[in-house]
């Protein structure tokens, strides 16, 4: 029988990543009783083992919880756990159309942090009814009365009634269900309309093929009827459909304001517009609901195999894993350097880890990594126009009128004693001021619009660094601007190297050459022969490197143990080669590839 | 045929950069050991003629010559010895005495490998030899007065390294039919392995290593660190390289029969407890063992032929590495010659980049 929609609760919780979002998750299904108490591991919901070993929630889940409130009710409550990291935010706001309120938790020790802010604003401009947790209270060194004054002043809610909570101890998490059922509203939405249910994830199954997370929004939807998705007219007939417990569970049918899944036979996800609605085909709603923005890629690099014949291997792969994630885009690409390979867009630099090590984990493939850049729009001066992914496809100097390349409003927030640290740091990323605000008397919140590709580096690591991991980042795209922007190549026994050449500005050009030429050196072991490294923006040469030839390589002694210790010890070094590309006639490792990410680590310390 | 190596884990004092197994003790070597020994060679049941013994260490001199005559025994009622047998054993200068000499010659030791490093007292302070440069030249004296095929032990590297040339020097002057000359290695694990910053730089070690060929007149390099007069090559340690069988006994001995590269328990107490009994026993692949025989063939001055390559393996050198082997013709590191493949100058230097390509050359 269908629950009444006033006793249906929708809801998620947003964070800052690290504020325990996914523990009070834990909580939540363990005082419900959604999941059994030995099945219970920690952080049931990040499924993938990169998720529970990084601590971090990539994917949206749901989960269906059956609770009897203290008022003696039964309440079905839909959980949807969401990434706190920057680079999903886009997966944030999906989820946040499918409820009707959020919890806003907030480390008690911590405080409001840059997603704090960011996620809260995403929900306020979605109408949610907003409920602050504060949690980790447990923590020593938790400070609740400035925690709930920042959560006013800050963010701008009432944090008066804010539950106080500790994921690790248990506490608060019944407080915070009794609050959602208190002051979420129920879900709206007539279930006698056509149908109409907001798609707001989608995932891969081998066995059963596409499944659809769906949020009722209008009508209902039964098991073997005939659904149709509104942005392109496919029709389906509906496989399966069910709750999330957090299992997939089947039922006969979804009610308005019902969270579930959808199976009908889909056979890829690039099928499935993730904000798409989905309506009945044979009672078909007048009008779709208001979708999402679909994610677009803000920085790319290359992916190669690090043998050639792996290409085929790393093409499936990917096809595979983009069966399971279709925020990253891939096309296919060759290098004169690494061979052919794809070029691959993610949302941003953790997206980007992430997929990589995917890649190699799940399917055992060795890669070669380039570097990640930015998009660049060119103009040349016969007035053409156009987007170039990667550096090695700019165009010759004199053909260019104008590059024009991302910049991001940034917000930062830290302790005031960092702040002439980040303020530096801004600087020196070409960053341009725009604000400093405080929110209390001891942290602040610094606003600057930078180049996007100043980010993407090695912005967040330096942050986090000068800030002893208390400043917190969140950024935007605020559009493309002009930049004084040059081709800065590496050139190995003096042949240019493709997959080493890199967009700079045109004043930290010659610094970038010579810091990257020289981690080159350390980063190119020694081969029978010498190495030259050359940095050049055009034909000019900035600085030469040399790597020396090796002349002594030998094992003095080799007598009767050593013959097989040896050859497993040459065994092991055989296996670092193999990770090396051979770029001409040299040995390339892989880090060279990124070097450029470690420039200036040294210069810094 | 097989090889025996004896290993005898004691000294008097532990040198810093040794990484061979041994542990410190005042005396001779004990009783328990000699018994123990004894056991395990009697429970021998492997390849039973042998043509080479080695007593290697550790320090063979410490044991005292009734229990070398007892060793001998075990052996002698064990295996068929072969009567040309090439029978070392490694000495300590200090230990060298004309009686204990006299003695060994009597139990049939007739190749006598001394551990001499330097005739510099600073540079035997610095490797924390027991000896001094004095008692060398007292030791190389009663040995090759005793001995027609010996073994002088060098070594290069260590400071002061201007040392070196009035060692070799010194080193001709006893015209010993062998010498060994290892560049110092700052071994992990041993107290220079913290050290390795004093190491000498690349250009120094090949000019050293020059100087070592150069110097010792009459003498070919016959292996990367093996220096003989033709006919005094150390038949035992040719074993090694070619990668023949052997019996090894004592703690942490390996042996090679049958495929299996095994090695006895490494601590004393567990060697005691059980003597001959494995702490690892590698099952080597027909592969394997190829790529090991290659490699070792090819420390040699020698090299691998293609007849003897294919004696042992019933299979062809050139299909087996053929491409490897011509790709470090071209590296200049190997020479292509009627018989088969050998080393170049280039090659002995980088030694360890010959094994680098055949340790994974693809099987065709």
């Amino acid at each position: 029988m269908a629950t009444p929609a006033s006793h249906i609760r929708n809801f998620c919780i947003i964070a800052h990543v690290d504020h325990g979002k996914s523990t009070l998750a834990d909580r939540f299904l363990q005082v419900t009783g959604a999941v059994e108490e030995r099945k219970l591991k920690e952080q049931t919901l990040d499924t993938m083992d990169i998720e529970r070993e990084r601590g971090i929630t990539i994917k949206s889940v749901a989960v269906r919880m059956n609770y009897t409130a203290q008022n003696g009710e039964r309440y079905v409550l839909n959980l949807i756990d969401t990434p706190g990291h920057v680079d999903f935010s886009y997966e944030v706001s999906r989820s946040l159309a499918a409820c009707e309120g959020a919890l806003l938790l907030v480390d008690a020790a911590q405080g409001v942090e840059a997603q704090t802010l960011a996620n809260a604003y995403k929900a306020i401009e979605q109408n949610l009814e907003i409920i602050p947790v504060i949690n980790k209270i447990d923590l020593p060194n938790s400070d609740i009365d400035s925690v709930r004054r920042q959560i006013e002043d800050v963010v701008g809610l009432d944090a008066s009634e804010a539950i106080l909570a500790s994921g690790k101890e248990g506490t608060g998490a019944i407080e915070a269900l009794e609050a959602v059922i208190r002051k979420v509203p129920p879900p709206s939405g007539n279930r006698e309309t056509p149908l109409r249910a907001l798609i707001f994830d989608a995932k891969y199954d081998a066995y059963r093929g596409v499944i659809i997370y769906i949020r009722v929004k209008e009508g209902r939807i039964v098991r073997g009827s005939k659904v149709m998705m509104m942005s392109n007219g496919l029709k389906y007939e509906v496989a399966e459909l069910g709750t999330f417990r957090p299992e997939i569970t089947p039922s006969d049918s979804l009610e308005a304001g019902e969270v579930g899944y959808l199976i009908c036979n889909i056979k890829t996800l690039q099928s499935t517009k993730i904000g798409d609605t989905v309506t009945d085909a044979n009672r078909p709603a007048a009008e779709a609901l208001h979708g999402y923005k679909e994610p677009q890629s803000v920085v790319f690099c290359g992916l190669y195999p690090a043998v050639a014949n792996d290409f085929q291997e790393l093409r499936d792969a990917l096809e595979r894993l983009q069966l399971n994630d279709a925020s990253f885009t891939f096309q296919a690409d060759t290098s004169d350097a690494l061979g052919f390979g794809f070029r691959l867009g993610f949302l941003g630099l953790l997206h980007m880890e992430i997929i990589q090590e995917r890649l190699e984990r799940e399917f055992n493939l060795t890669l070669v990594t380039t570097v990640p850049n930015v998009a660049y729009q060119i103009t040349k001066k016969d007035g053409s126009q156009f987007t170039i992914e990667n550096a090695s496809k700019m165009p010759p100097p004199g053909d260019i009128e104008v590059i024009e390349e991302p910049y991001i409003e940034a917000e930062i927030i830290c302790p005031t004693e960092y702040l002439s640290g980040v303020i530096d740091l801004c600087k020196k990323k070409r960053g341009i001021h725009v604000r400093v605000d405080y929110l209390d008397a001891k942290r602040c919140i610094a606003i600057y619009q930078m180049p996007l590709a100043e980010i993407v580096l090695d912005f967040y690591d330096k942050l986090k660094t000068l800030s002893r991991g208390y400043g917190s980042l969140e950024y935007h795209l605020i559009g493309f601007r002009p930049g004084d922007l040059v081709k800065l190549d590496i050139l190995l026994n003096t042949e240019p190297v493709d997959a080493l050449s890199s967009i700079v500005h045109r004043d930290r050009a010659e610094w970038m050459g010579r810091q990257l030429a020289s981690k080159l050196r350390t980063l190119i072991p020694r081969q029978q022969f010498e190495v030259a490294i050359q940095a050049a923006i055009g034909s000019r040469i900035l600085v030469r490197e040399t790597v020396k030839a090796v002349r002594k390589n030998v094992t003095a002694k080799c007598y009767g143990g050593d013959i097989t210790r040896k050859r497993k010890l040459l065994e092991k070094q055989k296996e670092g080669k193999r990770r090396m590309k051979q770029v001409g006639s040299v040995e390339v490792p892989q880090e060279a590839f990124m070097a450029l990410l470690r420039v200036g680590e040294d210069a810094d310390k | 045929m097989t090889g025996i190596y004896i290993h005898v884990p004691f000294c008097r004092t532990i040198c810093p950069y040794c990484d061979f197994v041994k542990r410190p003790i005042k005396g001779a070597a004990p009783d328990a050991f000699i018994h123990a020994l004894t056991r395990e060679i009697e429970a021998y049941d492997g390849d039973l003629d042998a043509e080479t013994i080695f007593f290697g260490g550790g320090t063979p001199s410490l044991i005292a010559p009734e229990s070398l005559a007892t060793i001998l025994d075990v052996l002698h009622r064990k295996f068929r010895i072969a009567s040309d047998v090439e029978l070392t054993l490694e000495a300590n200068p200090d230990d060298i005495t004309q009686d204990l000499l006299d003695h060994w010659k009597a139990l049939g030791v007739n190749r006598v490998s001394l551990g001499v490093q330097s005739f510099d007292d600073e540079v035997l302070r610095y490797l924390g030899r027991r000896h001094d440069a004095d008692g060398a030249r007292r030791a190389c004296g009663l040995v090759a007065a005793s001995f027609l095929n010996w073994n002088m032990d060098l070594m290069f590297g260590p400071h002061p390294v201007s040392a070196y040339p009035a060692t070799l020097a010194e080193c001709a002057s006893f015209a010993p039919p062998h010498v060994s000359s290892y560049g110092l290695t700052y071994e992990a694990g041993t107290p220079f392995g913290k050290r390795s910053h004093e190491a000498i730089d690349e250009d120094s070690y090949l000019r050293l290593y020059a100087l070592t060929a150069e110097s010792l007149r009459g003498l070919d390099r016959y292996e990367v660190s093996n220096y003989a007069r033709s006919g005094f090559e150390c038949r035992h340690n040719l074993r090694y390289w070619h990668n023949d069988t052997y019996a090894g006994f004592g703690p942490a001995a390996y042996s090679f029969l049958d495929g299996i590269r095994a090695r006895n328990h490494v601590k004393l107490e567990k060697y005691l407890a059980d003597p001959g009994g494995k702490c690892e026993a590698l099952n080597l692949t027909r592969r394997e063992i190829q790529i090991e025989t290659v490699i070792q063939y090819l420390r040699l001055r020698e090299g691998l032929s293609t007849i003897e390559y294919e004696k042992r393996f019933d299979s062809s050198l050139r299909s087996d590495f053929g491409d490897v082997l011509r790709a470090l013709v071209s590296r200049g590191l190997l020479e292509e010659t009627v018989e088969g493949f050998r080393p170049t100058a280039a090659g002995f230097e980088l030694n360890n980049e010959i094994g680098l390509a055949l340790v994974d050359a693809p099987v065709r």
